[in-house]
């Protein structure tokens, strides 16, 4: 047969076509399709070669005209209805999935079940499922509270193994919900499938009845908020989805009860809070943003200064309170630290460090997370200074609030409305210390083309510092340039790093940043490094498909630029030259073209921009498309960091 | 090997400027030196990064001897754990040649460094600052 041919009369072996592009011209023509299905009615050139096309029997069930097996009973009332019931008390707002037959049911159930439908949960479609866990993480981290994903089985399992590892090290909750189907393909199930990320989740169940499952998704939600918190799974047989429900009541749900500490001990570190001359309060990451408000109120209570971690990672004190700061006397006599180290007493909850004797049966002894870790190495812990108190320090406040209330004294009142003035005062005159100081650094190479990456920083902060931001992606690799500049006053200001410096995080946290924000007139702001963005680009995809307010900014320095440093010492050492160095470890020949790829993708996007005196124009531009509710890419060329 | 030239002409703006230093090298030739041998990856494309080499004041580049003894002279031992110091350049790897123009070139990077006062940008960051806290 001739290449002609083939292209014009395929047979129906030998008929190559794209599936997503033929159901596209067979929904519009089904009938058509019915009697002949051949790929006759395609135009066989508009179709990768390299597809096979689908069978009959696939077309008739995707078109919807292969009427189901007849069953004994209609189903009125599915299971998979009530699990969505369960997500709604629990007040999932999205369940992010790559589709997959073996939550069909669940997935039905999701767009199609409640008033409105598909709301409260809404279905996000991701193109991977690595992206899928990653938006519940930037999701996670940003309110502190879980979204649901679902995994097709021991594959989608696998692809997203790397995204629930990095959200395990971060300790954000999440739900995931793994369908299981064992009639169906045998490669794509398993006895114990949970036993595949069980290391590395906190808590899994695999209910055997539709009862049981509606609370292992109850307690699925309690387990992943409850301290150490992280990402719990919950494998739900297809049949469970499908069962008749007929009069089975959703049971109602019952909260997470996280502990803090006694009254005994919160009397005693209100005592020492008020009896101190200059107390501080050092503080971290806290679980939710109620746990930052708490932290304030305390601080504000007892007039103490407070140190913060809100430039690093989420859910930290507002960095520009006027409390915030060494305050006017870094002699502290008495340091609480929430979440934090201290030399005197620290609350500090548990971290899935604990659940290792419980959770790694198979004895990986993932680093940073086993017992007697090696002290080098990035990630290693750190010493203790003080007495530690391994307890939820946000459950604790509002009772040490309580006691420290009850205690304070009128004079004790007046003096800490002193300090309070004294350190609002030196904390403001150390920021503008620390920050000309920093303009000295960030202005190096300001005019420089390739582009600084502290410019980007620099030019964002004046268009951003009125709106409602929230900074998605890790800025390592970019050298952080927010830390000194920009003012990480919300929970959700930083998100902080990959959770274990794993690539491909940045894009799909900052999109599940973005589904947080759209419903809360927030921005996300995304500084993309090109070596994340190309392990899963499709989330640029499901920002656009759901309208998500996302300014991504690509820090485009045509390489793995960590890597490119590492091989040129090695090649130094070996003495054989660093000309060779950038072999596997740029992006070059060609260079890629992100603007257009987001186009490809349906973003609107411009650049690639090389010329400094160009950006803060571009960056308006996006801005306002951004805030007017769709994601949009600049493509900036960069110095390396 | 093959040279990539797109950053060069980026690279020869910055060999234009007058030197302190007496140089025997090339520095057009030693900008391509600074390419392809990677040195933006810790110095920035102009001089500017992990370590600046702009008017730094260092005695590394108080001339081409030193700057040639200092890159002769690199740890050759291979660390335990990745790092990203300064690289060994032995001779069978960076020529004298080519230390002589890699020299002449990073002495031909112009300072850029803007007054704070005359960058709006900044300003603008001052100001925020100035402002009261809120957190609404």
């Amino acid at each position: 047969m001739s290449k002609e041919q083939s292209s014009q009369e395929p047979s129906d072996h030998e008929v190559k076509v794209g599936r997503r592009h033929f159901l596209k011209g067979a929904a519009s023509s089904a009938a058509a399709l019915a009697v002949a299905p051949t790929a006759k009615a395609q135009n066989p050139s508009a179709f990768a070669a390299s597809y096979t096309a689908p069978t009959y029997q696939q077309l008739q069930r995707d078109t919807g005209a292969l009427t189901p097996p007849a069953i004994e009973r209609t189903v009125v009332r599915p299971g998979s209805d009530l699990m969505v019931q369960v997500l709604k008390d629990m007040g999932i707002e999205f369940v992010a999935a790559n589709n997959g037959s073996s939550f069909e049911g669940l997935q039905e159930s999701i767009i199609n079940y409640g008033s409105p439908p598909n709301k409260m949960p809404e279905y996000i479609t991701a193109l991977h499922e690595e992206s899928s866990v990653d938006m519940a993480n930037g999701y996670g981290k940003a309110e502190g509270k879980p979204m649901a994903v679902m995994l097709h089985g021991t594959i989608g399992i696998q692809h997203a193994a790397m995204a629930i590892y990095q959200a395990y090290y971060s300790g954000t909750p999440m739900i995931l919900i793994v369908g299981r189907d064992d009639g169906f393909i045998q490669a794509h199930t398993a006895n114990d499938m949970a036993a595949m990320c069980r290391s590395f989740t906190k808590w899994d169940a695999l209910p055997k009845t539709l009862p049981e499952c509606l609370e292992a998704l109850q307690e699925a939600y309690r387990q992943a908020v409850t301290p150490p918190t992280g990402p719990t799974v919950v494998v739900v047989d297809m049949e469970l989805q499908k069962e008749e429900a007929r009069e089975l009541q959703v049971p109602p749900f019952r909260p997470a009860v996280i502990e803090g500490i006694d009254v005994a001990t919160a009397r005693d570190i209100a005592q020492k809070l008020l009896a101190a001359n200059n107390p501080r309060i050092a503080t971290g990451s806290f679980r939710t943003p109620e746990g930052c408000a708490a932290a304030v109120e305390l601080a504000e209570l007892v007039g103490a200064s407070a140190s913060t971690t809100a430039h690093q990672g989420p859910m930290g004190f507002p960095q520009r309170h006027p409390l915030c700061g060494p305050g006017a006397d870094i002699n502290y006599d008495y340091v609480l630290g929430l979440e934090a180290n201290s030399p005197h007493l620290s609350l500090q909850r548990p971290t899935v460090a604990t659940l290792t004797a419980v959770r790694d049966t198979m004895g990986i002894g993932f680093g940073g997370l086993r017992d007697n870790p090696p002290a080098t190495g990035r990630g290693a812990p750190r010493p203790q200074e003080g007495t530690v108190l391994t307890i939820d320090a946000q459950a604790s406040i509002p009772l040490i609030i309580a006691e420290v209330s009850r205690l304070m004294t009128p004079e004790q009142r007046r003096r800490i409305e002193e300090r309070r003035a004294a350190h609002a005062k030196a904390n403001h005159e150390a920021r503008m210390a620390a920050l000309l100081e920093a303009i000295e650094q960030k202005k190096k190479g300001w005019d420089l083309s390739p582009i600084s990456t502290a410019r980007i920083y620099a030019e964002l902060w004046p268009l951003i510092a009125d709106e409602d931001w929230c900074l998605a992606s890790p800025s390592s690799f970019s050298s952080s340039h927010h830390m000194q500049l920009w003012d990480h006053n919300k929970p959700y200001s930083y998100l902080g790093g990959q959770g274990a410096g794993g690539m491909g995080y940045g894009l799909g946290a900052c999109t599940g940043a973005a589904l947080a924000a759209r419903e809360r007139g927030r921005i996300v702001i995304n500084i993309q490094t090109d070596g994340d963005f190309n392990y899963a680009p499709g989330s640029i995809w499901t920002a656009v498909h759901h309208e998500l307010p996302m300014l991504t900014v690509m820090h485009n320095n045509r390489a793995w630029h960590q890597e490119f440093m590492f091989i040129q010492y090695m090649a130094g050492v070996r003495g054989r030259g660093t000309d060779r160095g950038h072999i596997g470890t740029t992006l070059r020949d060609p260079f890629i073209d992100y603007a257009k790829l987001a186009q490809g993708y349906g973003m609107k996007a411009e650049g690639p921009i090389d010329d400094p005196t160009q950006l803060a124009a571009a960056l308006r531009r996006g801005l306002d498309v951004v805030k007017n509710g769709e994601p949009y890419l600049i493509d900036v060329l960069t110095q390396p960091r | 090997m093959k040279h990539i030239t797109y950053p060069i002409g980026a690279l020869l703006a910055m060999s234009l400027a007058p030197t302190l230093y007496a140089q025997n090298g090339d520095a057009k030739a030693g900008a391509q030196v600074y390419y392809d041998y990677g040195c933006y990856g810790c110095h920035g494309y102009g001089g500017y990064g992990r370590k600046d080499l702009n008017d730094t004041g260092s005695a590394i580049l108080v001339n081409e001897e030193v700057f040639r003894a200092f890159l002769r002279g690199r740890a050759d031992v291979a660390p335990l754990l990745p790092v990203t110091d300064m690289p060994n350049y032995p001779a069978n790897s960076l020529s004298d040649e080519q230390v002589r123009d890699l020299y002449a070139y990073i002495r031909s990077m112009p300072p850029n460094l803007p007054e704070t006062g005359g960058v709006e940008t900044f300003r603008q960051i001052l100001e925020i600052a100035e402002q009261p806290y809120r957190n609404d």
